[in-house]
């Protein structure tokens, strides 16, 4: 027996869940972009998309937040901190490449200094993924230790039936478990055969790669040069990113008053090190090319023991001018030792 | 001898005798229908090039990377008109010697690429006063048409959802070949003159400081348009500024290595409309 929410039950559920205070976020296709965004109805669903071309990771690290209020008084300085609220969300239909890309986020913004702006965020989200039945070219989960079934980051996972009916649901976590019980009168329990994952092919030996990028000799290496020459050094690769996470503190305002916020920053940007002096560590884009795939398949699994790419190929599918993650990668899988 | 053959030949000869250090072209993408820019080195190399009917990209933004052309060198590039004309526009800003860019140029029409004769940017000069008058295409012409038919309010909400989806990746701006100012002025921080922040006001005035500082200058290629992740269709604010530089000024950017940059010159008949 298992677990079974019906395509034609989905109304009704979204209907509970709004009831029991939820607000519920699910792919859309709105202004010509597919994103994440509030639904009310199944019928506001784009369900069928490989992936959005925007992650869910605009929801917990957005583009431009503000952080403090200020204001500057002769003998004082008064500040007012602008956490977001609380809102009980939902994300219904996320991808298992984009809820691991939250998992591996986890640890950076928890590491040094709890980031009370992303958790507050995460502690109030339930992640329902839809196991992928279809990749397109670009996927590459499998390359990464994932898979298009992966249930990392997921909070409740559904895997869609052979039938084509609904999805088989299976509660990974307690707040997964609470949400499928706010539920548990529209859900059915039959035996029901779930259809099989998407085939995706691995594209690159991770453990080849992770070798050759650890060899510090390779820093200095031409093949980055060679590698990244066509490089127009634009921000798209990093801020569609599942897991790119940095962040630039800016202040707006005048002498006396404003918002001090948390803006989306990117290593490919040759502002993102200048230093006041003028001087520039990483002035070329070779450079920043290598520094952030140095982040994440050398640095971050250094710190935190895990890869920062969870293998969803935006970088590739949306960059101007055809490069991206599994390229790199698969040509450094490919150099003669 | 198809086109890709023809030049792929041309660009092996144009290595081997020395008359060029580096060809910029096309190779295979990562999908069938994907091109992606290669840089030639050898003539051995050559055979990487592909022309065809989905070689799409301005490729003349390249030649303007710090440092390339400062050896006196030339280079050769493959260019469709629109890039040609970038390259005049580059030429008149003195941002590069138009004598040391070869152009392999070549043209899309019906599925396909077919060369244009010339090599050097002044022999392509007939060809591009012709466009002058060629018009948008009916797609483009359809899209202006439903612009200009809105009041501004409705136009001003138009462009206020289409700007609310700007993530400040900059894709636009590092792709177009008219970008090449070495620190843009949304990057000079001392003091942060353009707010940073990609909210509602900051993604206004990115966009309209880019419309502004392209006006007369664009020439339609598309590639900001083509590069935009979040779908914002840029071909749009930049034709109307294009039509405002042609309607006012008789400017089509772009037409010799010689014009005069519209908004940098001056003309006794100059209209003096916008002034009250």
């Amino acid at each position: 027996m298992t677990r079974i929410l019906l395509h034609s039950r989905l109304d009704d559920c979204l209907a509970a869940w709004r009831s029991a205070g939820f607000t519920v976020l699910a792919p859309t296709r709105r202004n010509e972009l597919t994103r994440f965004d509030e639904v009310q109805v199944a019928s506001d669903m784009e369900l069928d998309l490989v992936l959005p071309e925007r992650t869910i990771k605009d929801h917990f690290f957005p583009q431009t937040e503000p952080l403090i209020r200020y204001r500057i008084k002769k003998q004082a300085i008064d500040t007012e901190e602008m956490l977001p609220p609380e809102r009980k969300r939902i994300f219904f239909g996320v991808r298992p490449c984009d809820a691991s890309g939250l998992d591996i986020d986890d640890s950076l913004f928890g590491w040094d200094y709890r980031d009370d702006y992303w958790f507050r965020r995460r502690d109030n989200s339930v992640i329902v993924t839809i196991a992928c039945t279809k990749a397109d070219d670009f996927c590459m989960c499998t390359s990464v230790q994932l898979a298009p079934d992966s249930t990392k980051g997921s909070d409740v996972m559904l895997t869609t039936l052979k039938d084509g009916r609904g999805w088989q649901v299976v509660a990974l976590t307690d707040r997964g478990k609470a949400l499928v019980e706010t539920a548990s009168s529209i859900l059915r329990e039959e035996p029901a055969e779930a259809a099989a994952a998407s085939t995706v092919p691995v594209k690159f030996d991770l453990e080849r790669v992770t070798a050759w990028l650890a060899e510090p000799s390779n820093f200095e290496s031409h093949f980055w040069k060679e590698i990244s020459q066509r490089c127009i050094g634009c921000g798209s690769c990093t801020f569609l990113c599942p897991t790119c996470h940095c962040f630039d503190i800016q202040d707006e305002g005048d002498t006396y008053s404003g918002i001090r916020r948390k803006n989306w920053d990117s290593c490919s940007f040759a502002m993102f090190t200048m230093h006041t002096s003028g001087h520039n560590p990483r002035n070329t884009q070779s450079t920043r090319w290598r520094q952030r795939i140095m982040h994440k398949f050398n640095y971050y699994q250094g710190k935190f023991g895990v890869n920062s790419c969870s293998g969803c190929g935006r970088c590739t599918r949306q960059c101007p001018v055809d490069m991206g993650i599994t390229e790199t990668l698969q040509e450094i899988s490919n150099l003669p030792r | 001898m198809g086109i890709q053959e023809q030049y792929r030949n041309e660009a092996a000869e144009l290595l081997s005798s020395g008359a060029v250090k580096l060809v910029i072209g096309y190779g295979e993408g990562s999908t069938a229908d994907r091109r992606r820019p290669v840089f030639i080195r050898t003539a051995e190399e050559a055979g990487r090039l592909v022309v065809d009917a989905n070689c799409l990209a301005n490729l003349s933004s390249y030649l303007v990377q710090e440092g390339l052309m400062s050896d006196g060198k030339s280079v050769a590039v493959f260019l469709k008109p629109d890039g040609i004309r970038s390259v005049n526009i580059l030429a008149a800003e003195a941002q590069l010697n138009p004598d040391q860019v070869v152009i392999l140029g070549f043209d899309i029409g019906a599925g396909d690429a077919s060369p244009l004769p010339g090599r050097k940017a002044s022999d392509f000069t007939p060809l591009i006063e012709s466009l002058k008058t060629a018009g948008l295409s009916p797609e483009l012409q359809h899209e202006a048409d439903r612009l200009e038919l809105m009041s501004a309010a409705e136009r001003f909400d138009f462009w206020k959802e289409q700007f609310s989806k700007c993530i400040k990746c900059y894709a636009c701006r590092q792709v177009c070949p008219m970008c090449y100012c070495r620190r843009c002025i949304v990057d000079v921080n001392q003091p942060q003159w353009v707010n940073t922040s990609s909210h509602t006001l900051g993604n206004f005035e990115w966009n309209i400081v880019r419309a502004y500082h392209l006006a007369g200058r664009c020439v339609a290629c598309g590639g900001c348009d083509r590069s935009c992740p979040v779908n914002i269709p840029l071909r749009l604010i930049n034709h109307r500024m294009a039509k405002e530089a042609l309607d006012a000024f008789d400017h089509f950017a772009g037409e010799s290595t010689d014009q005069k940059p519209v908004l940098a010159t001056f003309r006794q008949d100059d209209p003096e409309t916008f002034i009250l």
